[in-house]
């Protein structure tokens, strides 16, 4: 546990010495709340419409007319931001060879590869931290704050984002140069996005539903409409697991061809 | 303390080191001698368990780093070629991390950074950059951050390479005086450091063990013949005649006014040398008996190999 505790706040504080995660946070927060006020000018526009017509006032709330989009525009930001946290975190440390010296401290794979990825995934939660304003003022304009949805679609995000993470970490574990390992992430996650557009899922057949439930984007949009479907969080928990499983293999096998 | 068995080591079709097996008391300092390229630091990785080997197998302090690679790694202190330590980190906060990692209890932590500080004399670089700091500095970092966990075992590969001969001096004092308290394999391919440093060679080429021996018996096996040395004055080939003409001498070989007389083992023959030469009237300006060097083992050694390879 030690282990993982010393590697994991080696690794927080080279974020936060190094300009990374600075400049990721800032330009995150900054697009995260241009989508947010856009969202929100749209919706007080579209309230104010609907207030002429009482039917339809009753069909529009915060989680739907601001959140929803806020969030689901959010996959794409996370999708641009996250590989540039995990590229790093395991290519660096074999291009300059301070591989090398942790390799032969009585230290377990398995708990670089955790101490790694707990530190970018605080990363990630305080990403999400920094937006918590947004929600607060939203509700501040209505007497009935729903927090629950709001919950459930920050859960979704950071869920989502750590699935982006271990990924990022699978390829910066195969690559040893971190723009390779960058443009990888991206391509594979577009892919793991794209396959939910291969064959519309209606059409009935099974290969379109099937192709259409590993996509890693629509797998949010439950948690977006609020809800927590068990289906999507065993989703992303499984993408996890079998990223960081696969990275521990590929540190393994890099080990034995030396 | 160390077992090599068997180890072999393959990256791909390549193979680094084949079928080496030493071993190493404790208390002892090995010198680990071959050009560059002939698996030094290949059979240190294997030792150090940063990989394993391909076949065969290490043992440190009874606990095989196929079996169990993290008991092997506690007790290995390992210094690589060319460092590569975290460069964002100050000295202090380095050696800080190294020990908590290498599990040293938090109680005793402080306490061994400080001495570990005061053994490598990094006193006034505790609060640099690593990254910012000279290359003797870094080595002393580097030993340091070997030493943090006060490991039985120590790995050096190449210690003292690309330092300016005071921070040499320096770095060969410190592993000097380590001597005894802890076992210490040392790899090098400059060959007086293994004749100051150490008490036992081994001797590797192109992946093979060459030789195996203390420092002092490794030249006896080899030293077939004695050399004589002797700068005299006088008509070149006369000289060189008359040397040839005494009992017992094999060749002479000559150099402007030096020449080396190769001899049969055992036999002294100084004396009657030097009297051969004064009494035909040259001048004896110098007359020394010369011991096969390390390096006059090491080459023939390896060239042996060749020849032996070619045939």
């Amino acid at each position: 546990m030690r282990n993982i505790a010393e590697i994991y706040k080696r690794e927080i504080r080279f974020y936060f010495t190094s300009p990374i995660a600075y400049v990721v946070m800032i330009i995150f927060t900054a697009i995260f709340g241009f989508f947010f006020y856009r969202s929100l000018i749209y919706y007080s526009e579209l309230s104010y419409q609907l207030m002429q017509n009482p039917y339809y006032g009753q069909r529009i709330d915060l989680i739907l007319g601001v959140f929803g989009p806020v969030f689901g525009n959010n996959a794409i930001i996370f999708l641009m931001m996250i590989p540039p946290i995990s590229m790093r975190l395991i290519a660096e440390e074999k291009k300059s060879g301070t591989i090398e010296l942790l390799f032969t401290y009585p230290v377990k794979d398995g708990h670089i590869v955790i101490g790694k990825w707990l530190a970018a995934a605080t990363i990630v939660a305080v990403m999400l931290i920094l937006t918590l304003p947004a929600p607060f003022m939203a509700f501040g304009f209505t007497q009935s704050a729903e927090w629950g949805p709001v919950f459930a679609g920050y859960l979704g995000l950071f869920l989502m984002g750590i699935s982006f993470l271990s990924l990022g970490i699978l390829i910066s574990a195969l690559s040893e140069n971190q723009i390779v390992a960058i443009i990888i992430s991206y391509g594979v996650l577009l892919g793991f996005w794209f396959l939910g557009w291969v064959m519309d899922p209606s059409s009935g057949k099974t290969i379109g539903k099937v192709l259409s439930e590993l996509s890693i984007i629509d797998h949010l949009n439950n948690f977006v409409k609020g809800m927590i479907d068990t289906k999507d969080v065993v989703y992303y928990v499984l993408f996890i697991f079998v990223s960081l499983f696969l990275s521990l293999r590929v540190l393994e096998s890099k080990r034995w061809r030396g | 303390m160390i077992t090599i068995e068997g180890v072999t080591k393959r990256y791909g079709q390549t193979v680094a080191v084949r079928d080496i097996s030493f071993s190493v008391e404790r208390g002892e300092i090995l010198g680990f001698l071959g050009p560059n390229g002939a698996g030094k630091t290949t059979t240190m990785r294997v030792i150090t368990g940063y990989f394993p080997p391909t076949t065969g197998n290490v043992t440190v302090c009874g606990h095989s780093v196929l079996d169990e690679p993290i008991e092997v790694k506690r007790r290995i202190g390992y210094v690589p070629e060319n460092p590569s330590m975290y460069n964002d980190m100050t000295t202090i906060d380095y050696l800080r991390f190294v020990g908590a990692v290498k599990g040293v209890p938090k109680a005793v932590l402080k306490g061994r950074v400080e001495d570990t500080v005061d053994r490598c004399a990094l006193k006034s670089v505790v609060n640099r950059r690593v990254g910012e700091l000279s290359r003797g500095y870094r080595q002393r970092v580097a030993l340091g951050q070997a030493l943090i966990n006060d490991p039985p075992v120590l790995v050096l590969d190449e210690p003292t390479t690309g330092l300016d001969p005071k921070q040499i001096y320096e770095i060969r004092q410190l592993i000097g005086s380590m001597a005894g308290e802890r076992t210490v394999i040392l790899s090098t391919h400059i060959l007086p450091e293994v004749s100051m440093t150490c008490n036992k060679v081994v001797i590797i080429n192109e992946g093979r063990i060459v030789a195996v021996d203390s420092t002092e018996n490794i030249g006896k096996g080899l030293d077939q013949t004695r050399s004589i040395s002797l700068v005299a004055r006088g008509p070149f080939d006369k000289i060189k005649r008359c040397l040839a003409s005494i009992d017992g001498v094999g060749g002479v070989k000559q150099e402007g006014e030096s020449y080396t007389v190769e001899t049969d083992k055992g036999n002294d023959l100084r004396p009657l040398i030097a009297k051969r030469v004064v009494d035909e009237g040259f001048e004896l300006l110098e007359l020394s008996s010369r011991a096969m060097s390390l390096e006059d083992v090491f080459l023939k050694l390896v060239t042996v190999e060749e020849e032996e390879k070619t045939s």
